[in-house]
């Protein structure tokens, strides 16, 4: 185990003061420098915005962005609430709250409404609030087995293999090879669900964890038993307090039945679009600032505190059970992925659809038709502007997938205003550690902002934002260079 | 060990870095200092991928290349930026780094910049001009992990806003600073300067 953490011991300080924050610093065996340097850091320690705070979405950014500022103290960033938009959330002293139906919701007790979520295998056909109701769905199957020694480790890293499962947080890593290399690794060892969900136009690993916690607790205990994991941590947005609400609840369930194999813990998130990036998120696990370490070395060899880690996404984990229930060869035939749908559509959703369902197939789903619109912003803000109906939804395909984001845009929508939102995203969530990425999010905001065409300029933007440290900067471009080139083409 | 670096081979011992046997520019790197990797101006291109060259080590049969277009501009690009939003004026290396790499700033445009930032003289030996702070955190590792083991920097803010500051923004005498002088020596662009040197 490694030392206490800065972060919960800062937050249980809260509002802090100077005498606080040495206090935190003394506890975690931290200098007070590192300390300051973290509440200098993280939004909550600097302090939050106050009063009426519209969500900045890219929805919100589609419907008329200036009027529904008008009518708010400030903004907000993304926050899983795209198929409401527009949203607007209230912070006073009393607490945090999103404006719903006309009142004034806890964000403790808000969770995504129910009937957003269309799917069969990965979405329940009811919220599922205890463990009798997940058994009664046929959950825990692979658990139990493990329990009975009818598992082995190397069972559950076949039949991830045979599925070809790939990582679902969007860089599309073959979960086998890195389930296996951590298991490789010398003890102690740890599981890191990463629940930091933060990308624009994504909201699927919300409503998983607020209405199917019980699947992602079996898949992580399947990983972290597999992995001979010493503890498995659930990194979560801290926004998600409802989600937080449920998964200690439901950690609680399970341990009191014997059913938990590995300890899980939960971990609030820094609150920063960065933290979903691995080593970021480790960073700030160890009570530092939220910066993405150089690679290699990768988690899997040196993660937390040092030992090897597997870090892995929500849904992705959320599969295991689910492969291990159907087998491989049955899973792999209708590759389950979630997909967030929002904007110009009917029905805006959580739709889990086979892997491969064609871009305007899946529009239709939604109530959206592809000849209506505009564009599609793909994956996020970390996404493209398309106008490919036929691409197949798939990963290793010309364009990305990320997460799984579908932002649908009608014919009357501005979209340098949409990228404009994206632009002021990244600046704002740029850590500052390298270089290009905060200098060339601050350079991509003033070019968007004059709406700037000239390929060369754009050119080079790309060129510098590609030696950026980390996947933040070496995306941030995505969009601006996508939405140039869906204009080209119209 | 031996390997290809812009289609030369070179000789290399077991565990070099890339910076000991390709010529690239530096500017966060230092030998007594931990930072590595942040600038990017050393970045190279080693078997087709982008890699830090202060940070990447050799390895047998490597391809390297430090001067393909892709790279040049990257310099470029990053030197004009820095020169918009930083005040340069004291550092050389990079308004040489600027020439040789053909640097038009101008051609930005707008951009917002840190050179608003007011001198801070809280000790009677060197100031700290964040005006001119590209935020390397040499001084900060230098002062901390790097050299000295005081803490008496760390980083403030985030992006572009990002820069050192002192624990609990104290003036440097209520903090663990010793006066040792490294931070001052390993800084790049003379942001913290020695008051022995300023006139007037």
């Amino acid at each position: 185990m490694g030392k206490p953490s800065l972060l919960p011991l800062l937050d249980e300080r809260l509002p802090l003061t100077e005498e606080k924050v040495a206090e935190a610093a003394r506890l975690a065996g931290v200098p007070l420098a590192q300390a300051w340097g973290v509440v200098r850091y993280y939004p909550r320690y600097r302090g939050l915005p106050q009063g009426r705070l519209l969500v900045d979405d890219p929805v919100a950014r589609a419907r008329g962005f200036a009027g529904l500022r008008a009518k708010a103290d400030g903004t907000y960033p993304p926050l899983g609430l795209e198929a409401l938009a527009p949203s607007y959330l209230r912070f006073t002293p009393k607490g945090r709250f999103v404006e719903w139906e006309g009142r004034l919701v806890p964000f403790a007790e808000f969770r995504l409404p129910f009937a957003l979520g269309h799917g069969e295998r990965l979405l329940p056909p009811e919220p599922v609030e205890s463990l009798a109701q997940y058994r009664s769905l046929g959950g825990l199957k692979a658990l139990e087995a493990l329990q009975k020694g009818h598992l082995t480790p190397e069972a559950l890293f076949q039949a991830v293999e045979e599925a070809g499962l790939l990582g679902r947080g969007g860089a599309a890593f073959p979960t086998h090879l890195k389930l296996r290399a951590v298991a490789r690794g010398e003890p102690p060892r740890y599981l890191v669900v990463n629940a930091d969900e933060s990308e624009p136009g994504n909201f699927k690993d919300r409503f998983l964890l607020e209405h199917h916690p019980f699947l992602v607790l079996e898949g992580a205990l399947l990983a972290a038993w597999a992995i001979g994991a010493e503890r498995a941590y659930l990194y979560v947005r801290e926004e998600f307090e409802a989600a937080i609400r449920g998964l200690e609840k439901a950690i609680g369930e399970l341990e009191e039945a014997g059913l938990a194999p590995v300890p899980l813990e939960v971990f609030r998130s820094g609150g920063l679009y960065i933290c979903g990036e691995e080593t970021a998120l480790l960073e700030s696990m160890e009570g530092r600032r939220a910066e993405p370490r150089l690679k290699p070395p990768f988690p899997v060899e040196r993660g937390l505190w040092g030992r090897p880690t597997l870090v892995q996404n929500v849904e992705t984990l959320a599969n295991l059970p689910l492969i291990l229930r159907e087998g491989p060869a049955a899973w792999r035939a209708r590759e389950p992925k979630l997909f967030s749908l929002s904007g110009d559509v009917e029905r805006p959703g959580l739709y889990e659809l086979p892997l491969g369902t064609p871009l305007g197939e899946a529009l239709r789903r939604a109530g959206g038709e592809p000849g209506e619109l505009k564009a599609v912003l793909l994956g996020g803000a970390a996404g493209v502007f398309t106008r490919d109906w036929a691409l197949p939804l798939r990963y290793r395909e010309k364009l990305p997938l990320g997460a799984g984001a579908l932002v649908a845009f009608g014919e009357g929508v501005d979209l340098w205003e949409v990228l404009l939102g994206l632009a002021h995203f990244f600046q704002e969530e740029s850590c500052g550690k390298c270089f290009p990425c905060p200098l060339g999010t601050a350079v991509q905001v003033e070019m968007v902002k004059r709406r700037e065409r000239n390929p060369s300029l754009v050119a080079d933007l790309v060129a510098t934002m590609k030696g950026s440290l980390c996947g933040l900067g070496q995306s941030a471009f995505w969009a601006y260079q996508s939405l140039l080139e869906v204009e080209g083409a119209a | 060990m031996r390997l290809r670096v812009n289609g030369k081979e070179v000789e290399a011992r077991p565990g070099a870095l890339l910076l000991e046997v390709a010529e690239v520019p530096t500017l966060c790197h230092h030998p007594h200092t931990e930072t590595r990797g942040l600038c990017r101006l050393c970045l190279v291109e080693a078997d087709g991928r982008l890699v830090p060259a202060c940070a990447t080590e050799a390895r047998e049969g490597m391809e390297v290349r430090t001067e393909t277009e892709g790279l040049r501009t990257l310099r470029k690009t990053l030197l004009e930026w820095l020169a918009l939003t930083t005040d340069l004026a004291q550092a050389p290396d990079l308004l040489a780094l600027m020439e040789r790499y053909g640097a038009e700033p101008e051609r930005w445009g707008e951009v917002p910049r840190r050179r608003g930032r007011e001198v801070l003289k809280d000790n009677p030996f060197y100031l700290r001009d964040y005006a001119k702070c590209v935020n390397c955190r040499r001084c900060v590792d230098a002062c901390g992990d790097g050299i000295m083991g005081v803490y008496a920097l760390t980083l403030e803010g985030r992006g572009l806003l990002a820069h050192p500051t002192t624990p609990l923004d104290r003036p440097l005498p209520e903090t663990p600073c010793v006066f040792c002088g490294n931070c001052v020596q390993v800084c790049p662009t003379g942001a913290l300067r020695p008051l022995s040197l300023e006139v007037g």
